[in-house]
């Protein structure tokens, strides 16, 4: 069965996530540029840049490769760094619950950090189900779009975006955009602080697996947080 | 050139595994209930994330004006931050985040 999309918030999830977009133009290219260093092929590179659509694990996977690693290593590597969007995939469940199977493959392929943030920055927008899923939809065409882009003009032309204007701090100013307005409590912004301090802590473990085991302690606070609260309100 | 066997051999079980690790939860969706204390964990999924994702990279970056110790990416993130809590337009905070540290490090 064919999905229908509502071009109201499909657009509007084309938009919204615009101004992100300017952040993954550089990584984009340093990702396509390091295709081409470790000697990929033009088919190979485009395969796997459509295939995995993962930026961080194709970066570290370019690096891996070109250094002759193991496959067990890199496959292990790639799968620790993407390991977040399982908690993604959790976050955008309920959203998908009367989706078709080919909706639900759709979303589940193209989620990353940007489309996700987008639509949860925005949920309050919507009125059904179906109108995040269109939203998230606009998000996700707008990012393969550009990102997929980025990637070519990077394998082909190389690291292209001019360091002077320093175009990939733009990844940190837009989560930190998309994040503050979900912060809508002390519990919230607790959190995020705790986060925040955990993940100076855990820089230096290895394989970046500081990212999950920061997002797992954090989550596990939140538990805890929101239990102690119904407990309390309880008595 | 890297080898075709090796190449396709990693991306193949890249993609499978990641795929797998999006496809998880949402494969599942309409068989899962969830209680209003699962339901409010996930409004808690970016203050986990997202500040693991930018702060660590903003905070070790290595910056050129000496005055602050190289430090402007982190400086100028955190005067965005302040301002995106009182606009809450996100072009608006990225906008002003770039030209600050522009500005900052082009003294």
């Amino acid at each position: 069965m064919l999905y229908k999309v509502k071009m109201k918030f499909f657009k509007m999830g084309f938009i919204s996530v615009i101004p992100i977009v300017s952040g993954i133009i550089p990584f984009g290219a340093v990702v396509g540029s390091a295709f081409s260093e470790t000697g990929l092929k033009f088919w190979q590179a485009m395969l796997m840049d459509w295939a995995l659509y993962a930026g961080a694990a194709q970066l570290a996977s370019a690096n891996l490769m070109k250094m002759n690693a193991a496959i067990f290593v890199i496959v292990i590597t790639g799968l620790i760094i993407n390991s977040r969007f399982l908690l993604y995939s959790a976050a955008m469940a309920p959203y998908l619950k009367s989706a078709s199977p080919l909706t639900k493959f759709l979303c589940a392929f193209c989620l990353t950090d940007q489309s996700y943030a987008t639509m949860n920055a925005n949920q309050h927008k919507f009125h059904s189900d179906k109108d995040a899923t269109d939203f998230y939809l606009g998000t996700a065409v707008c990012m393969q779009m550009v990102w997929h882009t980025s990637v070519l003009m990077g394998y082909i032309f190389g690291n292209f975006a001019p360091a002077r204007i320093s175009l990939d701090f733009a990844i940190a100013l837009s989560f930190a955009a998309l994040l503050i307005p979900t912060l809508k409590s002390k519990n919230h912004k607790f959190v995020a602080l705790f986060s925040s301090v955990l993940s100076l802590l855990l820089y230096e473990l290895p394989l970046r697996t500081g990212l999950m085991v920061t997002a797992l302690i954090s989550i596990a606070l939140a538990w805890f947080i929101i239990n102690r609260r119904r407990n309390h309100d309880r008595q | 050139m890297i080898d075709n066997n090796y190449f396709l051999i990693i991306t193949f079980l890249l993609c499978v595994g990641t795929l797998l690790i999006r496809g998880s939860f949402i494969a599942f969706s309409e068989k899962m209930n969830l209680s209003p204390r699962v339901r409010e964990l996930f409004t808690y999924i970016p203050a986990a994330i997202f500040p693991a994702l930018f702060v660590p990279a903003t905070f070790f970056h290595q910056g050129i004006v000496e005055a602050i110790s190289g430090k402007e990416r982190f400086l100028v993130l955190i005067a965005s931050s302040i301002l995106c809590y009182f606009v809450r337009k996100t072009i608006v905070v990225i906008g002003f985040g770039m030209l600050l540290l522009y500005f900052v490090t082009a003294q």
